[in-house]
């Protein structure tokens, strides 16, 4: 019986294969000089095949040489392992990406009941339980003042909007009356974790902005405290006092930005010749702002920034003064002065500057508000500040028992006492049922809920949220 | 960017604390006071350094008893016992260790230390 195939065309390339093959390219290929390899490669024409056919007998030796048999031993640890991994990001890149901020989703349902924000809106007491909008020429101005976080979920929607609630308008209402009355509200917005403190402090901002106020927001009291950034001893104050001059640049910047258009409409009343340009009176305040390049003279700029906005003058926005994470600038600073004493952040002068407006020192010429919110994330202990919250609270309500200081501890502060003494404190809690139902609503119209919100998901949803504090963790 | 401090080129990324640290006989808590008096925060990198401080850290480095100042106390100390004939000095002199520990194993780093000559 014979073989189905031609055992010839089975057979791998060999020397008795090639000596019995007829040279077929030869003929092929007259021109070129006819070569062993040449030959072999009428089948296969890589060059492995045709180099292992140059010299079939000798096996392939090593750069020294030598011929080895068998698996090579690769010692343990010795092992070159060249894994390609890509192009590793660029330094600040990660950072960059995990602090972005985005406000906008194409892929998110446009909601279309959902209106803008206007100037009265977060002060009128008909829209509480309503998701309005944020005007974009505001979202802007908050982006530069950094009222946005990372952790909020803004890129979940196709516009970032706001929930109304109670507080909010309790809160723009005392505002509003503190301005009119060319008083200062001075605020500190406390409550448990993930009851939108922060978010407390954007609808005040958004606020200001939308009726044009001066904003200066301190997004973060932590990088003013934990000696992450530049300081230097300011040279004629008695005890020392610190500018954080770096920090104080970027803040100037963010005012700038944010309060551009108010900035420009408001005069100075004095002559500025300390500055690197000098400015005559009657320039706008902007001017003042746009100098602000150099860090050398940027605490010099924000102190005449500063200045002209206290000074006494036919116009003066009222100005929102707040500041994100209060617990940080109540306690000792991890900065050393020259004598490496532990320097108290009531020493550095920007910290000095939003603590006496807080603590009624400082009064504003066209009123405004000094708001501090307290953080439940990342949060130092100062026994004093809670003590002083806990009293002012238990003051604000009618018979409740006044909590006193603990006779055997050490660790009270008198001058965070006396910084909270005649503050108002306004807790922040969970929401409501309406609240709730108009957030279910709204993420129902935005694609973020698949279901249709009636009264029975709006109760299972808001008990199971721990009585509505959104996205609880215990 | 370089800097150069007290004769050692630093590159502008690595953090003053840790290129003061550099110096032998200069440890975190000198160097910490040396920081706060100079009002420089303990993230401060090299590159961020005006070049006035730069010489201030320079000549505030040059009064202190670092580097080969501080070695040669050291030497100088194991002299000493050495020269006094004591068990101390001796087993500095036989690289091992000086304080009663065990010798049967984990001596290496008396074995890489302890000479009468100690460098490092």
């Amino acid at each position: 019986m014979s073989a189905p195939n031609c055992l010839r065309c089975l057979v791998r390339p060999s020397a008795a294969f090639r000596l019995s093959a007829p040279p077929s390219t030869s003929t092929l290929t007259p021109a070129t000089p006819l070569t062993a390899a040449t030959q072999i490669a009428a089948f296969s024409t890589t060059r492995a095949t045709a180099a292992r056919a140059q010299s079939p007998q000798t096996p392939q030796a090593t750069v020294k040489g030598h011929v080895r048999k068998g698996k090579r031993l690769t010692l343990k640890g010795k092992k070159t392992k060249t894994i390609d991994h890509g192009k590793s990001p660029l330094p600040g890149e990660r950072k960059a990406y995990r602090k972005r901020i985005i406000l906008s989703n194409d892929n998110a349902i446009p909601v279309p009941w959902l209106t803008d924000l206007t100037a009265p809106g977060l002060a009128d007491p008909a829209n509480v339980g309503k998701v309005l909008a944020l005007p974009p020429m505001t979202q802007d101005q908050l982006r530069a003042s950094e009222a946005f976080k990372p952790t909020q979920c803004w890129g979940m929607f196709r516009q970032p909007a706001v929930l109304v609630r109670k507080e909010t308008v309790d809160l723009t209402n005392r505002m509003q009356e503190a301005a009119a009355a060319r008083k200062v509200l001075r605020m500190v917005l406390t409550g448990n974790k993930i009851t939108g403190k922060s978010l407390m402090l954007l609808q005040a901002m958004t606020h200001a902005f939308l009726n044009e106020w001066v904003v200066i927001h301190l997004p973060e009291a932590q990088d003013l405290t934990t000696a992450v950034t530049e300081y230097a001893p300011l040279s004629d104050t008695n005890p020392v006092q610190y500018s954080q001059p770096v920090y104080a640049l970027k803040l100037l910047h963010a005012i700038r930005q944010a309060n551009a258009d108010v900035l420009a409409k408001t005069l100075t009343v004095s002559e500025h010749s300390e500055l690197p340009q000098s400015l005559p009176a009657g320039s706008p305040l902007l001017a003042i702002a746009n100098q602000a390049k150099e860090v050398d003279s940027a605490w010099l700029i924000f102190q005449a920034l500063w200045n002209e906005l206290m000074a006494p003058a036919p116009y003066r926005p009222p100005i929102l003064l707040s500041l994100d994470g209060l617990a940080h600038i109540m306690r000792v600073s991890d900065y050393r002065s020259p004598s490496f004493d532990p320097i108290h952040s009531f020493d550095l002068a920007l910290v000095r500057l939003f603590t006496d407006a807080l603590g009624g020192a400082i009064k504003f010429p066209a009123g405004g508000a000094v708001l501090g919110a307290t953080s439940r994330n990342n949060n130092p202990r100062s026994a004093s500040m809670e003590l002083a919250l806990a009293q002012r609270e238990a003051e604000q309500q009618q018979g409740v028992e006044v909590p006193q200081k603990d006779p055997f501890f050490r660790g009270y502060d008198e001058r965070i006492e006396a910084v909270l003494k005649s503050v108002q404190v306004l807790r922040v809690g969970g929401v409501d049922r309406r609240e709730a139902r108009a957030l279910l609503e709204y993420w129902a119209a935005s694609g973020m809920l698949r279901t249709v919100v009636d009264e029975k998901v709006v109760a299972e949803k808001w008990t199971l949220a721990g009585g509505g504090v959104p996205y609880q963790r215990h | 960017m370089v800097a150069i401090i007290f004769g050692v080129s630093f590159h502008e990324q690595k953090l003053v604390k840790k290129a003061l640290e550099s110096f032998y006989g200069l440890g975190p808590q000198t160097s910490a006071r040396i920081l706060a008096k100079h009002c420089i925060h303990p993230r401060t990198k090299i590159g961020s350094l005006p070049p006035k401080t730069i010489t201030a850290l320079t000549a505030e480095l040059s009064t202190m008893t670092i580097e080969s100042d501080a070695r040669r106390i050291v030497q100088e100390n194991i002299k000493r016992l050495r020269d006094m004939g004591t068990y101390r000095g001796r087993r500095h002199a036989m690289g091992l260790p000086v304080r009663g520990q065990r010798t049967k194993n984990q001596i290496e780093t008396a074995k890489k230390l302890n000479k009468v000559e100690r460098m490092a």
